[in-house]
């Protein structure tokens, strides 16, 4: 069963289409992760999917409900864990439960049973009258999480849920974020940059990058997509031309990228092959330096649609901005 | 309508939480200004009070009295508004039209050209101590100047002994104010100042703080209705100013200022409060939610709130600005809720004058808070 469907969903901020005509289809019960670089329109997405902005075109339904119409249901059916902590932070821990609680008309009665739960949850019990100001990062964010859960939504939406934290935290969050999913059945839908957090939480990933939904498939199949099997990186000194044209066509690997001294190529069982590799190095008079046969990760999925590796981009992202304004 | 009350407690109650967390700080915060303002200032920034409004009952019209009335329109001090009966007189004393009312009898003339004593009575309201201080001390000179001038005329050619009576003599008789200093003429001032002060800085404030720190977006995502997130705000933010205002008001009683009506005056400068804070949150919401950054938002306020504190008639009577000084204070609502709690304090409660503050400073709220909550509601779309 389908628990968000979107179709042609667009926004544009004065000329810039920050979402650019996304369709996609989430099922209830799982993880589903947006993957993509700053400014792709991943936290537009979030915000037009939880009421908090009007799409400038398409329809989106979240569990059932319209997002243009019925948006008190929509409210009342998500939680939401934004990009910036937003939490009260001279009240405490338990205050600003309450206070959440109440915000979405929950019994105080109710409100108050849950609390001890959900802070032994993400052990933060004994710290519930303390000040938030006082917490660490880490900390805010499993507030945020069970915050978000307090209310018993059937979806939590998740903005970068990790990012600022340190690797152990990012752990204890991926835990978390788990044993929503898994033991209180709570669909997720998160966006990330981090290939390893996409690929180990998501059972779906979407690529996203300018505004546009490049491609949506198990982090799997998205890996087979860009040629099953292995990769492998070799750097050697020599002329390449003969090597290359030697490896292509002997062994009908299929060559990913081409430098001078270095040569990447895709290809099933890898390690089978390695020694008629050895021969044509030593055929076309080239010297193997070095070699590295490993399995495809996110970050070759990113590359293999955009042409780029996600951390280039930070630095890009001004650039693309106006250039996209300019298009 | 049942949603939006229930909603609009829990922003409210929210609001108070935090407010409640540090209370001491934000009080201080507003009342540390207006009291910093009267040690520096309270002495030294006076003008001279010129055209004080005064009713002039005459009823003899003998050489004397138009000899002394003669006397009391020089140097501009008064202005003086003839009047046929002392009832009116005194009625347009009631409703603060003017400031004394200076009754002279029949028989004034006679008694003084007999060589005897003549009376003048002087009513007088002794809310505002400059003015009246200037009042009195103009009146009471015309009088002895006249005196004089009657005694030097008396003596006998052959320049006997001068007679030791005044042949013109005052008798005064304060209606209002009673034993009034400047600081019960400040204390009401100062009671609106820290409502304006605490109002003002606290309303854009809380829009822009939450704006930053993304509070705001985490309620905008709720299933509540914009209007209680806006309501329970500006609520809250009047419930704190009022805080910081009774606090003022606290003092000022200890320190002795006069509060002439009891209990249902305390009633009715709470009630002022109300109105004057719902205007000057609306009026700061209004900017707070225009302001780009906090510093913008904070340079406006003070381009705003010292001009009104200096205009408003809290500091000094209107009577003792320039004219294009007291044009601006008319069009100031911190006046005419300065004067509301002025008259309430110090005069008693008189609906005359107090239904054109109250009129005045409705409106103003009024419009100030439609303004602030749209404002507010454009941020928030
Ligand atoms: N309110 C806004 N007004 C104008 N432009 C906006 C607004 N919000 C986002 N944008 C632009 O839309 C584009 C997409 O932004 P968005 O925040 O959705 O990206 P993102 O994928 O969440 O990036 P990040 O990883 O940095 O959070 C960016 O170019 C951004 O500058
Ligand atoms: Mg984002």
């Amino acid at each position: 069963m389908d628990i968000i469907v979107t179709r042609d969903l667009t926004k544009e901020f004065n000329g810039l289409t920050a979402v650019d005509g996304v369709s996609f289809s989430v099922k209830k019960g799982e993880i589903f992760g947006f993957l993509g670089p700053n400014g792709a329109g991943k936290s537009t997405t979030i915000n037009i999917l939880t009421t908090l902005l009007l799409p400038t075109r398409g329809t989106a339904t979240v569990n059932g409900y319209d997002i243009l119409t019925q948006q008190d249901d929509v409210r009342r059916s998500i939680g939401i864990v934004s990009q910036d902590v937003v939490l009260e932070n001279e009240l405490t821990a338990r205050e600003n439960l309450i206070l959440h609680g109440e915000v979405y008309g929950m019994a105080r009665r109710e409100i108050e049973e849950r609390i001890p739960r959900l802070l032994k949850l993400v052990e933060l019990e004994g710290r519930e009258d303390s000040r938030v100001k006082t917490f660490s990062g880490g900390m805010k964010r499993r507030l945020e999480i069970v915050k978000s859960f307090l209310h018993k939504p059937e979806i939590i939406f998740m903005d970068e849920p990790t990012t600022g934290l340190d690797p152990q935290s990012r752990r204890v969050v991926w835990d978390h974020i788990n044993y929503l999913n898994k033991e209180e059945g709570v669909t997720i839908f998160l966006t990330t940059h981090y290939m390893d957090e996409a690929d180990y939480l998501c059972h779906r990933i979407g690529i996203m990058d300018f505004g546009r939904l490049l491609d949506l498939d198990t982090p799997e199949n998205l890996k087979n997509k860009i040629g099953a099997g292995d990769l492998v990186d070799i750097g050697f000194t020599g002329d390449g031309e003969a090597f290359v044209r030697e490896v292509q066509e002997g062994c009908g690997w299929e060559v990913r990228s081409h430098e001078p001294g270095h040569l990447r190529i895709a290809a099933n069982r890898a390690e089978l092959s390695l020694m008629k590799l050895v021969r044509i190095a030593e055929e076309t008079g080239v010297t193997i330096d070095s070699l590295s046969v490993r399995e495809p990760t996110l970050e070759d999925v990113f590359i293999h649609y955009t042409g780029r590796a996600i951390r280039e981009q930070a630095a890009e992202n001004v650039t693309r901005a106006v250039l996209r304004r300019l298009r | 309508m049942m949603r939006v009350v229930r909603e609009t407690y829990i922003i409210f109650k929210k609001d108070m939480l935090i407010w409640f967390k540090s209370p001491v700080v934000p009080v201080i915060r507003a009342l540390v200004f207006p009291l910093l303002w009267i040690v520096i200032f309270g002495t030294a920034f006076g003008g001279t009070v010129e055209h004080i409004p005064v009713a002039l009952v005459q009823e003899d019209f003998g050489a004397h009295a138009q000899g002394l009335v003669q006397e009391l329109n020089k140097k501009e001090v008064l202005e003086i508004r003839k009047t046929t009966n002392y009832a009116t007189a005194f009625r347009m004393l009631t409703r603060k039209e003017v400031y004394g009312v200076i009754f002279i009898p029949p028989g004034f003339s006679q008694a003084i050209g007999d060589g005897g004593q003549g009376r003048v009575q002087l009513s007088t309201d002794e809310t505002s101590p400059q003015i009246s201080s200037a009042l009195i001390a103009h009146v009471y000179d015309a009088a002895g100047v006249y005196s004089d001038r009657v005694v030097l005329e008396r003596r006998p050619a052959g320049g006997g002994p001068a007679e030791v009576v005044d042949p013109v003599v005052m008798e005064k008789n304060t209606v209002f104010g009673r034993g009034i200093e400047y600081l019960d003429f400040l204390a009401p001032g100062v009671v609106m100042m820290t409502i304006m002060f605490s109002a003002m800085f606290s309303g854009g404030l809380g829009v822009i703080v939450d704006r930053e720190f993304g509070t705001l977006r985490m309620l905008m995502a709720a299933p509540i209705t914009k209007d209680a997130i806006i309501l329970g705000k500006i609520i809250a933010g009047v419930m704190q100013s009022i805080a910081s205002g009774i606090v003022a008001l606290i003092i000022a009683m200890l320190m002795g200022v006069e509060l002439e009506s009891g209990a249902l005056g305390v009633l009715l400068i709470v009630l002022l409060m109300f109105i004057a804070g719902f205007g000057f949150i609306g009026m700061s919401t209004a900017i707070g939610a225009r302001s780009k950054t906090l510093e913008q938002f904070m340079v406006m306020m003070q381009v705003i709130v010292m001009p009104m504190w200096f205009l408003s008639g809290g500091l000094y009577p209107l009577e003792s600005m320039p004219g294009w000084m007291r044009v601006v204070a008319t069009v100031n609502p911190l006046t005419y809720a300065t004067d509301a709690v002025r008259a309430v304090m110090l005069r008693g409660i008189v609906w005359d004058i107090l239904a054109l503050d109250f009129l005045i400073l409705i409106s103003f709220s009024v419009v100030m808070f439609a303004m602030g909550s749209l404002a507010f509601k454009r941020t928030i779309d």
